[in-house]
């Protein structure tokens, strides 16, 4: 028996404009709402809008047997709400079928798990309201931002009352064994699905590889492989970005046609099926156990945290955000902390990683900056308006004692990034 | 290998190319016979083993040369004011450290002065290949190719229109420029910009050009005699190339007045000449940032190397860099840079900021960040640094060479 497990990331971050030192003062629109605009409508015109329609066929042809899982971030379903409702429609209709399953996760695609838990549960706590109020869905499974994962993390989020989490099936946590197990953590009992990273991959970044040995990828090798876990795994996580579909592979490579013919093959073995991740967790009993003590993500070779964190730009950048949450909290100010929020997505720190000079034009595609350096400026260039804007709003409220102390508190702090230009 | 110049008996970053490559092509086992018109006697100290170096002016010294009378005063870097400038300066000799060189004022006639030596020089040197680097050699080498054959190799650093940004260019450099690139076997261009220009201003097959991108400069010690005082109470912004209209010394003025309205603790150092230094001493009393601004004149390399040191930042706002070695130096002496969208040398470097050279907010932007966000001048100056050092001339010889051996091969010398 094998269950085939799609999951599905949908996300897009709101891009910074290029603001200069110039604009501090002057302007707080710091989204290029135009960049936004544009990009969201071209991938929904490339990926979500064909994609979905495509599921959709899929899922009513096969009466229900095929079923995939989402995690939709909320800055990409912002995003859709006012510039592609149509995609958010199309995804609505995918949730009515019964046969779609939503995680949860952070709201803004954020590494809050690592700065600030309070700012992790609340930013995984607007993600469920709004999967709630759009999809009529509540998750009970979780995805942390990029497959950040370790037996820590994983313990918190059962905490938080998640049964399943997904994660990648790194090759130096799995030590020889396969995948295509449940797995528990250490000291948990919250299910681990891993990322069968071969069969992903073949997928999502090999499909048009012309260099490939493989090449070209039919619908049947790929579920022969898949036939092939038979008696040595009861599940393939198939896990991955959304956009393999008509983005990353374009329609001319083929990638719909194989998609389309997909589900009927996997079918065609009796004692094959999908399922989605909280009913893999439901339906599969832990074989065994996973220690992770270090992060494990589903980045670039090393799988590991240093696309966004590791370099001294990444580092300060963030860290200089996160100094200024209990401020921001304490104007109660929402356009503050909405501004804020969207700061913390982790994008903003990917496209300050200098590694990809050596290590992958993977982050070369998905920057939207001339260089790592280009990203930071503009960053800290925000950070520094919203600084003063900060300070501004604790001043007209300062008749509060708490808030007096906190600006008082705010001064002191020796490097935040405003201390140049405030003239 | 045919050059103008070769360090230490040189001016520009050409001289610099044409050493470093020698080295790096003799340490993978070529031998180089460099032959340059102007020099001193004695030009034993550059010399090796395997690189012999002939000064044509000196050799052929009490050869009578007659040569049809051009009359132009222009020169491979400059135009005509500054040629006149430099020319002055250096009969005079009085700059420490420049060498007397011996040009005459027509620089076209001692281009053809060059050639007719060098056609002297051919009955007496062997050799598998010509390698000529800019139009002032392409006389010389086109002859030299014509009496014997072998093949030529031409080599671009800049060209007669990133001179004069295409406007004016001099018709008869232009023409040289152009038989030099059509007789040549090869062409080699310093960056894919200036391939471009090759292609689309002088109508070369675009086959016939292979780019091979400069590398880092080696580097040497010099004493630091600089006043260090300066930095006390100031962060350093640096200027340093020839003041013309090439380099963009305009833009480098306009951004200081708007890094000096957010930071006023600013200091900016512009240093060389060039026909527009009046000009930028005028512009900046007339913004009324005079004294913020240190005007250094001309200057030697180790002076540049002081400057590097103490500069917090190098900026070289360049309206058109064939390639652009500077930042290499500066680099090297881990000081961060900001170089112009329009210099061939982004192309191969990383660590360093990038602007267009008209956007002077950017520009000042971008200065202002460096000064003042730490990591960034902390991460532009480390990786800055190891970008420039492991940036190194081995990597250039090897496309020579195999350009070399490919010629040979199918001329059947080997």
């Amino acid at each position: 028996m094998v269950s085939v497990c799609f999951y599905f990331q949908v996300h897009q971050p709101h891009r910074l404009r290029d603001y200069t030192i110039f604009d501090i003062g002057h302007r707080d629109d710091y989204f290029d709402e135009e960049k936004n605009k544009q990009i969201i409508q071209k991938v929904a015109s490339k990926c979500y809008l064909p994609t979905n329609k495509l599921l959709l066929h899929l899922i009513n042809q096969s009466k229900g047997e095929f079923k995939v899982t989402f995690s939709i971030t909320g800055t990409a379903l912002e995003q859709m709400e006012k510039y592609s409702p149509e995609t958010l429609e199309s995804f609505k209709a995918l949730a009515r079928t019964g046969c779609v399953e939503f995680l949860s996760e952070t709201y803004n695609h954020s590494l809050s798990y690592l700065f600030s838990k309070t700012e992790f549960k609340e930013q995984v706590e607007l993600h469920k309201n709004k999967i709630k109020q759009l999809f009529d869905f509540t998750p009970t499974a979780f995805r942390n931002t990029e497959l950040i994962f370790n037996n820590e993390l994983a313990k918190f989020v059962e905490d938080m009352g998640y049964t399943a989490i997904v994660a990648e099936g790194a090759d130096h946590i799995l030590r020889e064994r396969t995948p295509n197990f449940i797995y528990n953590p250490v000291n948990s009992n919250i299910k681990v699905l891993l990322k069968n990273y071969r069969l992903s991959d073949d997928i999502a970044f090999r499909f048009s590889n012309k260099g490939w040995a493989e090449h070209p990828l039919t619908t049947e090798k790929f579920v022969n492989w898949l036939n092939q876990v038979n008696g040595n795994g009861e599940l393939v996580n198939l896990f991955m970005d959304y956009e393999t579909f008509g983005e990353h592979q374009w329609e001319d490579t083929g990638i719909f046609k194989f998609l389309e013919h997909l589900p009927s093959k996997v079918l065609e073995h009796p004692h094959n099926n999908f399922v989605t991740v909280s009913e893999a967790a439901d339906k599969y009993e832990s074989r065994g156990i996973v220690d992770i003590h270090n992060f494990i993500s589903w980045a670039d070779l090393e799988r590991d945290l240093t696309a966004w964190l590791g370099n001294p730009l990444q580092d300060s950048a963030i860290q200089e955000l996160y100094k200024l949450e209990q401020y921001i909290k304490a104007t109660g100010d929402k356009k503050l902390l909405d501004d804020w929020r969207k700061l913390t997505t982790s994008d903003h720190y990917y496209y300050m990683c200098t590694k990809w000079f050596s290590d992958g034009d993977v982050h070369k595609y998905f920057n939207p900056y001339d260089s790592p350096y280009e990203a930071y400026i503009i960053f800290m260039n925000v950070l520094n308006d919203f600084t003063r804007r900060i300070r501004s709003k604790l001043d007209s409220q300062s008749k509060q004692n708490e808030l007096r102390v906190k600006k008082a508190e705010m001064l002191l702090m020796t490097d935040t990034p405003s201390r140049i230009l405030t003239n | 290998m045919l050059g103008w110049e070769f360090p230490p008996f040189f001016a520009g970053g050409a001289g610099i190319v044409c050493s470093e490559l020698s080295k790096a092509l003799i340490t993978q086992g070529t031998d180089i016979l460099f032959v340059m018109p102007s020099g001193p006697d004695n030009t034993s100290s550059a010399e090796s083993q395997n690189l012999k170096i002939i000064v044509t002016n000196n050799k052929y010294r009490n050869v009578k040369i007659r040569i049809k009378k051009i009359d132009s005063l222009l020169h491979a870097y400059a135009t005509p004011q500054s040629y006149n400038q430099q020319y002055t300066q250096m009969i005079n000799g009085t700059k420490k450290g420049q060498p007397k060189t011996l040009y005459g004022p027509n620089l076209k006639e001692e281009v053809y002065r060059f050639a007719e030596q060098v056609k002297l020089l051919a009955e007496e040197e062997d050799f598998d290949i010509i390698h000529a680097h800019d139009w002032v050699t392409f006389p010389a080498a086109i002859a030299l190719k014509q009496l014997t054959g072998k093949p030529l190799v031409v080599h671009i650093h800049i060209t007669e229109f990133d001179k004069t940004g295409g406007n004016h260019a001099d018709p008869d450099i232009y023409a040289i420029e152009r038989e030099g690139m059509l007789s040549a076997d090869k062409v080699i261009t310093v960056s894919n910009k200036i391939k471009d220009t090759c292609i689309h201003n002088y109508f070369i097959d675009p086959s016939k050009i292979l780019v091979v991108h400069n590398a880092a400069p080696s580097m040497y010690d010099s004493p630091t005699s600089i006043n260090t005082k300066l930095k006390e109470n100031n962060k350093i912004v640096l200027f340093a190339g020839r003041v013309t209209l090439q380099k963009g010394p305009d833009y480098f003025v306009d951004a200081a007045k708007k890094v000096l309205e957010k930071a006023p603790d600013t200091l900016f150092i512009l240093a060389g000449s060039g026909d527009m230094l009046n000009q930028m001493i005028e512009k900046t009393a007339k913004l009324g940032i005079s004294n913020k601004f240190i005007f250094t004149g001309f200057y030697t390399r180790d002076q540049a190397n002081q400057l590097f040191e103490i500069a917090d930042v190098f900026v070289m706002p360049s309206v058109s860099e064939p390639f652009g070695l500077v930042p290499y130096e500066a680099q090297l002496k881990r000081t961060p840079t900001i170089i112009s969208k329009q210099s061939g040398i982004g192309e191969v470097l990383y660590h360093t900021l990038k602007v267009d050279f008209w956007d002077v907010n950017q520009l000042a932007n971008k200065i202002l960040a460096v000064l003042h966000y730490k990591q960034l001048h902390k991460e532009l100056k480390e990786k800055g640094y190891d970008e420039a050092k492991s940036s190194t001339w081995d990597n250039p010889a090897t496309k020579c060479l195999n350009i070399y051996h490919n010629l040979m091969n199918n001329r059947g010398v080997i």
